[in-house]
């Protein structure tokens, strides 16, 4: 089946392999099954434009004047203007907004992954009374509308004096997004054999050195895919976001955002601007950690 | 996993592939295993472990839908809660049209956007496993949309149709002018489609995880024994992917229930209400009219159709396995 006049893709070599188990099974995997169906690349093709068509309009209307947003209707700007990009760079908030989110989203990935990493190894690893209330406790929470509890929330933000700070927001993403990183990390680590531990234990090791010396560090690439994760729902965010804070320099961009719709009316041009600065960072953190994402989540967030 | 390159832990770790798993049901020798191990542990350690993320989601979550609950249960006016009242703040939402249109309308946003993602993301990450080129590249593009926030997909789709300027307006068809967000019936589908589009990333890296797990060695015994790409895909693929399909389902039903955001900023429940979600409705109630009893048994109806739909898939996964 090997087609040897056409030589395999050069970047298939880069794009999937971890160690040489995994090449030679890639290799043979192109050896028995040759090249993909051609409709394959159709599909592939259709669902990336459905994809990005959105994200390109925006970003093509950006770089047109406002009058032009609404006279020249073409994907390539007749005229390339960079005033919106100037306006929305210094001339408004969002630059503010965007280091607000960063340091919420940033502080709640760390909060999140240092509580949740030690519920997910005692759940994974360890047997003890009331072990499975406590999980299905844990896990149920994540049944409840976060719509449902906005209002409890703010009065309970009102009362411990939290209203309106950057703590309020990371205590609340953290506690949402527990129950999905303890699930993800519990799978890791029972992808994890245990005579690793046994070893360490039979060397002398006690469980706390165990656990921190030798099995965190295995789990960084779940760990990357939950913080990932993490990080994108905080940066997405709006109704925590725009209900418990109120004051302009303490808000997140997905509120900033939608508070430029409201403040400037409908202004095509700067708000598309304004929404591919604020997406740009985000593209990045994506791109950057896509491959580690699916392998992070292989290994457990996807059992039953 | 295969995908790891740099990190020395990969090493570290046993490649799953080369240990042949009793496929569809590995957990009984390993967990028989773990509870060896787990046997000389001791309690207050493990207890140690766990308090922190209880504690947290017990403030932060538990006590805030009973307080909710609570809340349902009485009159309010403003921020003031009066007296215990029952059920009444739950009659306009099952007694009056509006309030069944809205659950009716909520059924018919979460059913039709879950008929659209999941086959989506179940096709798209078979697609995306494949051998192809620029494989990178399509899963970076097709991925993207996870990334968007609700508010920007808002925006961004609003401009696409907008019937005058958006390159997906259709403008004038057949001497009507066709608005999305100016006809119930369209504005539903606008709606359902760019929910599709800003959910179907996270489901399909879910699915496309899962099929990395899948030995490759079974789908080659599969083709020898002679099954073609269909038939492998049924009686292989699917079969061992049921787990996360189910996973999936439940993910994506909760955040469709729970769906603020879009419809606020997509459609604001209009027009004429034909997007107006049990979600939107509990929103709505809450911070603008702030009617906070009523936005509270909302939020408990929203809850309960959670709890139902959750343990419906808990208990259809529980018997698939056994």
């Amino acid at each position: 089946m090997t087609d040897l006049t056409a030589p395999a893709h050069p970047i298939h070599a880069g794009v999937s392999d971890a160690g040489a188990t995994a090449r030679t099974a890639a290799a043979r995997r192109r050896r028995r099954r040759g090249k993909p169906n051609p409709l394959t690349y159709v599909g592939l093709v259709a669902a990336s434009l459905f994809a990005i068509i959105p994200l390109l309009w925006g970003l093509s209307t950006s770089f047109k004047s406002e009058s032009a947003t609404l006279s020249d209707s073409g994907w390539i700007p007749a005229q390339f203007t960079f005033e919106n990009y100037r306006l929305v760079l210094f001339e408004s908030k969002i630059p503010v907004y965007l280091g607000n989110t960063l340091l919420v989203a940033g502080l709640t990935v760390v909060a999140t992954i240092i509580v949740a990493i030690f519920g997910a190894y005692a759940a994974a690893r360890f047997r003890f009374r009331g072990k499975t209330a406590s999980m299905f406790l844990i896990l149920m929470t994540s049944m409840i509308p976060g719509i449902a509890i906005l209002v409890p929330l703010y009065f309970i933000a009102v009362n411990l004096g939290l209203y309106d700070s950057y703590a309020i927001m990371v205590i609340v993403y953290t506690a949402w997004q527990i129950p999905t990183v303890i699930w993800m990390l519990k799978g890791f680590f029972e992808s994890i054999p245990d005579s690793i531990e046994e070893a360490g234990r039979v060397d002398g090791a006690s469980h706390w050195r165990v656990m921190t010396k030798l099995i965190f560090p295995l789990a960084v690439p779940g760990v990357a895919a939950a913080a990932v994760i993490s990080f994108i729902y905080v940066w997405n965010d709006f109704l925590i976001a725009s209900t418990l804070i109120s004051t302009d320099e303490r808000r997140l961009v997905a509120v900033g955002l939608y508070n430029y719709l409201s403040q400037y009316g409908v202004v095509w041009g700067q708000l598309t601007a304004a929404v591919v600065v604020t997406v740009i960072p985000i593209i990045l953190v994506f791109v950057l950690m896509e491959r580690r994402i699916v392998a992070g989540l292989s290994a457990g967030a996807t059992k039953g | 996993m295969a995908t790891v390159v740099h990190h020395p832990a990969e090493t570290k770790r046993p490649p799953v592939r080369q240990t042949p798993p009793p496929p569809p049901a590995p957990p009984t020798p390993s967990s028989a295993r773990r509870r060896k191990a787990a046997a000389n542990a001791p309690a207050g350690l493990a207890w140690g472990l766990i308090l922190p993320s209880i504690v947290v989601v017990a403030i932060v979550s538990i006590f805030p839908i009973a307080y909710a609950i609570n809340l349902s249960l009485h009159e309010t006016s403003y921020m003031q809660v009066g007296e215990f009242i029952g059920f009444e703040n739950f009659l306009p939402i099952f007694t009056t049209g509006e309030g069944l249109g809205q659950i009716g309308l909520s059924l018919v946003y979460v059913i039709g956007s879950l008929l659209l993602a999941v086959p989506l993301s179940l096709g798209l990450a078979n697609l995306l496993n494949q051998q192809v080129a620029f494989r990178r590249v399509f899963r970076v593009l097709i991925l993207l949309p996870w990334v968007v926030s609700q508010t920007v997909a808002a925006l961004l789709w609003k401009w696409l149709v907008n019937p005058d300027y958006g390159p997906l307006g259709l403008g004038e068809l057949g001497g009507n002018r066709v608005d999305f967000l100016a006809d119930p019936v369209l504005a539903m589908v606008l709606l359902i489609v760019v929910n599709v589009w800003i959910s179907y990333p996270l489901a399909t890296i879910l699915c496309l995880a899962s099929l990395q797990t899948i030995p490759e060695e079974l789908k080659e015994a599969a083709e020898v024994d002679g099954a073609g790409p269909f038939r492998r895909f049924m009686q292989v693929t699917l079969p061992l992917m049921k787990p996360t399909l189910f996973v999936v389902a439940i993910q994506l039903t909760l955040l469709y229930f729970n769906m603020v955001t879009l419809v606020y900023t997509l459609t604001g429940g209009g027009p004429l209400g034909g997007t107006n979600l049990l979600s939107l409705g509990a929103f709505k109630e809450s911070f603008e009219f702030f009617n906070l009893g009523l936005g509270a048994a909302y939020s408990v109806v929203l809850f309960a159709f959670n709890v139902i739909f959750g343990a419906a898939y808990i208990r259809l996964l529980r018997s698939d396995k056994s």
